[in-house]
């Protein structure tokens, strides 16, 4: 397993670099759009996008057969309503099609899921939190790696580990009203912070002597936010790619910040998914039968 | 949002199984796509991060909405079933005490020849035909006046003589105009119109009208709760609603609304023109750069319905012919489409393919597809654009027949296509689409075999001959379909393939044929001895199908067969005899325009009818319509008997109805006057059939269509099996009707003609049955 995130993570790394400029200048205009309407115009393009992607690496000659048995199906259940058993059966018919259905679509959905998915993280990063505020407080939460034997001979996992010493440095972008809290349980170090500055900053924190960083957004409007930055677990990197992730040697595992749920019907915190699932199904839709696409 | 937090609630914040995670993708997650790709992320043992919307994500959200759809679908089915199993029951409760049988399946085998089976049967060659004979009945069915498919089919359905149906022939006559007309269903475009510059915009839809009436027997075992399934039963267009399911047969029309018109593109310098039932267009090659040679060309599709001027719509192609050289694809290919007989299971061209002399690559409608020499397309679907976002789907087939020297391309008639189809063609409307969805694409136009590409030789034997097969194939799925859906009930299919197969290899079966040699290279000699043992197969297949004791199994025709070698030009025999005047130069005019009606007391058009010019009737008529007329009738029926082939010495006619006293009912007024019952060998001739006048009176006959029915009825009965005894010494088709309903435990009407056969059921002969006395008074010979 160790041997495949290493590998994952490593192209995962290299990708995002290659993403995030993309996607820097692609997704620029989200900054200044209304948020609806940057969702809109994204999910739209990428409903088309990966609707032409479907089409070319899902075997369309069968699911069309399947949509078409299916659909006679469907049909045997109102031609034939009077016959019970012509109803069980077609019934299950239906059923076995849409097993059949789905079982066609894993191809598809198996090369589509990692474009999807660092897309999706891309718009992530702009819709799903909203920077901190002057004067707002955020919870920031360090977490370590078990690299510390004495931390990893404690068999009963009580609360007698040591942590080493974390500091978070001064900035004057935030003030540090609460902590640290070590909880060695969870191998976390936590502090509260008071926004002071508007902009992209950096915190800094030292862990034996050598610094780390973690990016930091205060102000109005739309930015581009990283909650997390990863470490070097292959599923963090994808869902989190706007900061580089820790070393697999690190002595930090992540750091995060909890940043406040943007508020929208279409461009808030988790309703810009759902806005996005919808509007791009839209789409797809739309363009299914111009594109000759069968779904 | 301003969050306070505490030193103790810092620490309360952690997660029990990890660190305080940003709510972000991870977090959102979509159950069923979770049930989808946990064995994927299982493997690196952690959550479940998944992604939705378009593409796969729609997929699968698609078959969950298919599976929601069927269970909604089945938890209606079991809530409604009782009550409609209740009121079914209350409905048909008396004819379900009285039913002697629970289901009951009528094969229609169009044209099968009682003296053809019966000799193959000695032969040993129809084993399954004989079987049912010896198990039950077999035996000639009476067939009507005159024995024409579309009007002994009619009479089948109705229980009932012409006079009460209304159809007496394919054609008949305009009143008003004289031009021949369908006589089965008429269409009239949509009453109103709102005209919008070049825009014509039609308001309302077009009038559809089936010309047959009375009401088919499954009409009325639908009234007692009976569950009918009749398919492809000919003049059954349009649909009528009733309890059951039916495919509309002969008659329907093709896309432009006519009975069947093919296409023949050649590089031939022949120039465009027409054939009886297709047309020709002339086409070039033009040469492309990289060697190949491109031919373009249009479908001609119906007339335009929103344009002012009602032009014809316009489906563009292009065979590219690569003699021998690689072809770049430059569209997408379609990627469903095969060749029925190719070995290749898929016909599509690669990117870069090498086509040989004997293919082509076929381009319409942005989609591709291999033509091969002699080998049909599947069924491509083709699309005329009326404009406003308007469009006309039809299907067709290709056949590339030559590339060189000279190009020929055949396509057929565009049918209308059953899976969105432009006009009604089913009941309910989406038993089409049912069929199209269930074994893709077949054939819907009611005479779907093209027998004037071959009368016109471009087809050969066989490449005809595969349209008649792929045909009954395509029947075949929707016949064992409905026996397998009907449980109690009745199921009636009707395969016509066996009628075109007779009409058209006939000739191999009579030596004196003068068609005989109409094509040079013999190809399909035993067609219809092959064709009677492929529906032997058929019909072992079906009795396997209908073992039960409570099913009965008829297999029956409308008609017979027999040689067709002299065509009578019957308005040349009325011209000769002082009932009929050309006008000048009106000789060869089609569709009567040459005849000079202030003079003219007698006219033929359509198979077997003549018709007196008869005042206040037709338009022009001059024969008045009392004693002159019935003495006219009486005058050609016995001058018309005794009609002799001088060149033969034979007599030509066996004997001439008169159409007042042969039917009974509201419509017999409106049957052709006198009906002509040839003898073996005679027909009306082609130029009969649409109203010309040639020179002479007989014509040989040297087209592939070698064998008719159109004769004397007497010559050309019907057959019927049964797979129980019947009792009645001669069976007539307009008897078949009220025995189902018999069977069924229904009340014959008492406007039926037919009576119930006496059919022997589990070993005991069944009672007579209760008829209503009208009826049983009624024996007539029609």
């Amino acid at each position: 397993m160790a041997f495949i995130n290493n590998i994952l993570s490593t192209a995962l790394a290299a990708l995002n670099i290659a993403v995030n400029a993309l996607a820097n200048i692609i997704f620029a205009p989200i900054g200044f759009l209304p948020g609806w309407l940057s969702n809109t115009i994204i999910s739209a393009v990428m409903g088309v996008l990966l609707l032409i992607l479907f089409k070319y690496t899902s075997n369309q000659k069968a699911i069309g057969r399947t949509r078409d048995y299916i659909k006679a199906n469907m049909l045997a259940l109102k031609l034939f309503k009077d016959e019970l058993s012509i109803t069980f059966v077609s019934q299950g018919k239906v059923f076995l099609g849409a097993f059949r259905l789905l079982f066609h679509s894993l191809r598809p959905l198996l090369v589509m899921m990692v474009p999807a998915v660092m897309i999706l993280a891309q718009m992530a990063g702009w819709y799903q939190f909203r920077p901190l505020k002057t004067g707002e407080t955020a919870l920031v939460t360090i977490k370590l790696n078990n690299a510390d034997p004495k931390n990893n001979n404690n068999p009963n996992g009580n609360t007698n580990r040591i942590l080493p010493e974390v500091s978070l440095a001064p900035s004057p972008a935030a003030e540090m009203t609460i902590g640290p809290v070590r909880i060695a349980q969870l191998n976390e170090i936590r502090w509260q912070i008071q926004a002071r500055q508007i902009g992209q900053h950096n915190l800094t924190f030292n862990v034996a002597g050598q610094d780390y960083h973690k990016q930091l957004h205060v102000g109005p409007g739309l930015q581009k936010i990283s909650p997390l930055r990863p470490g070097w677990k292959w599923y963090d990197i994808i869902l989190y790619p706007l900061e580089k992730p820790f070393p697999a040697d690190s002595p930090i595992q992540e750091i995060s910040i909890d940043y406040p749920n943007r508020p929208g019907w279409a461009d808030g915190s988790n309703n810009w998914m759902i806005y996005f699932f919808l509007v791009s199904m839209a789409f797809a839709l739309l363009f299914k039968s111009a594109l000759k696409v069968k779904i | 949002m301003k969050r306070t937090f505490h030193h103790d609630n810092l620490a309360e914040t952690g997660h029990p199984a990890g660190a305080v995670r940003p709510r972000s993708l991870g977090s959102f997650i979509s159950v069923p796509v979770i049930f989808l790709i946990l064995t994927i992320v299982l493997t690196v043992n952690q959550p479940a991060q998944a992604y939705i919307g378009p593409g796969a994500g729609f997929a699968v959200l698609g078959s969950f909405l298919v599976m929601l759809g069927a269970m909604a679908a089945a938890v209606v089915t079991m809530f409604t079933w009782p009550i409609r199993w209740i009121f079914r029951s209350i409905r048909g409760r008396r004819a379900l005490a009285r039913s002697k049988v629970k289901k009951l399946v009528i094969l229609g085998l169009d044209g099968l020849d009682p003296g053809l089976a019966g000799k193959f049967m000695a032969d040993g060659k129809l084993p399954n035909f004989a079987r049912l004979r010896d198990q039950g009945y077999f035996g000639r069915l009476q067939t009507t006046v005159p024995s024409i498919s579309p009007v002994a089919w009619s009479s089948f359905q109705t229980g009932s003589n012409p006079g009460k149906h209304n159809i007496f022939d394919f054609l008949t006559r305009d009143k008003k105009t004289y031009l021949p007309k369908l006589s089965s269903v008429s269409i009239h475009p949509p009453p109103g119109k709102l005209k919008l510059g070049k825009y014509e915009i039609p308001l309302g839809k077009a009038d559809i009208r089936l010309l047959r009436k009375g009401k088919p027997f499954w009409h009325y075992l639908g009234e007692h709760g009976i569950f009918s399934n009749v398919l492809r039963v000919p003049i059954t267009f349009p649909p009528e609603k009733f309890k059951g399911v039916t495919l509309s047969a002969m008659c329907v029309p093709d896309l432009r609304g006519s009975q069947g018109t093919f296409s023949f593109f050649t590089t031939r310098k022949l120039g465009h023109g027409e054939y009886i039932g297709g047309e020709r267009t002339e086409v070039i090659r033009e040469k492309n750069s990289n060697g190949t040679e491109i031919i373009r060309s249009e479908l001609i599709g119906p007339n335009n319905p929103i344009l002012a001027e009602h032009p014809d719509m316009k489906c563009p192609f292009t065979v590219t012919l690569a003699n021998g050289k690689t072809v770049r694809k430059n569209s997408s290919q379609n990627s469903h489409q095969k060749n029925v007989d190719l070995p290749d299971d898929d016909q599509t061209i690669s990117d870069t393919q090498t086509i040989p002399d004997t293919q082509a690559v076929l381009k319409v409608n942005g989609e591709s597809f291999n033509l091969e020499k002699g080998r049909y397309t599947d069924w491509i679907t083709v699309e005329f654009k009326a404009g406003l976002g308007i469009k006309v789907r039809g299907i067709c087939q290709f056949l590339l027949l030559n590339t060189a020297p000279d190009f020929e391309l055949y396509v057929t008639p565009i049918n209308i296509d059953p899976e969105k189809p432009a006009m009604p063609i089913a009941y309910p409307m989406v038993y089409s689409t049912y069929f199209a969805k269930q074994q893709g694409s077949f054939a819907t136009l009611g005479l779907a075999e093209d027998t004037w590409a071959l009368n016109n030789n471009i087809l050969d034997d066989q490449t005809f001959l595969h349209q008649c097969i792929q045909g009954d194939q395509e029947r075949e799925k929707m016949f064992f379909d409905a026996l397998a859906k009907v449980k109690r009930g009745l199921v009636v299919c009707v395969f016509d393939g066996t009628d075109r197969v007779q009409h058209t290899y006939w000739r191999y079966l009579d030596g004196k044929h003068p068609a005989r040699d109409f094509q040079k290279h013999n190809q399909e000699r035993d067609a219809i001895e092959k064709l009677y043992q492929r529906m032997d197969k058929l019909v072992g297949q079906t009795m396997k199908k209908c073992t039960g004791d409570d099913t009965v199994l008829m297999i029956m025709s409308d008609h017979g067969f027999n040689t067709f070698r002299y065509g009578v030009d019957l308005n040349r025999w009325l011209e000769e005899n002082g009932y009929l005047v050309l006008k000048e130069n009106g000789r060869g005019e089609k569709y009567l325009a040459g005849i000079d009606w202030s003079q003219t007391r007698a006219f033929a058009v359509g198979l077997s009818g003549m018709f007196l010019n008869l005042k206040g009737r037709e338009a022009q008529g001059i024969v008045d319509p009392g004693t002159e007329a019935t003495q006219l009738r009486e005058e050609i029926a016995q001058k018309l008997t005794n009609l002799v082939d001088p060149q033969r010495n034979t007599e030509a006619v066996k004997q001439v109805y008169n159409a007042q006293k042969i039917y009974t009912g509201p419509y017999k007024n409106e049957a052709p006057d006198l009906l002509v019952g040839y003898q073996v060998g005679y027909r009306a001739s082609w130029e009969t059939a649409v109203g010309q006048v040639t020179e002479k009176i007989f014509h040989d006959n040297t087209k592939a269509w070698s064998g008719d029915h159109c004769i004397d009825r007497s010559l050309v009965p019907g057959v019927l099996f049964c797979n129980r005894k019947i009792n009645t010494e001669q069976p007539r088709i307009i008897d078949l009707g009220p025995t189902v309903l018999d069977m069924f435990g229904v009340d014959v009407p008492q406007h039926m003609d037919g009576k119930p056969l006496e059919i022997v059921t589990n070993g005991e002969k069944v009672d007579s049955p209760s008829l209503p006395k009208a009826t049983k008074q009624k024996n007539n010979d029609n």
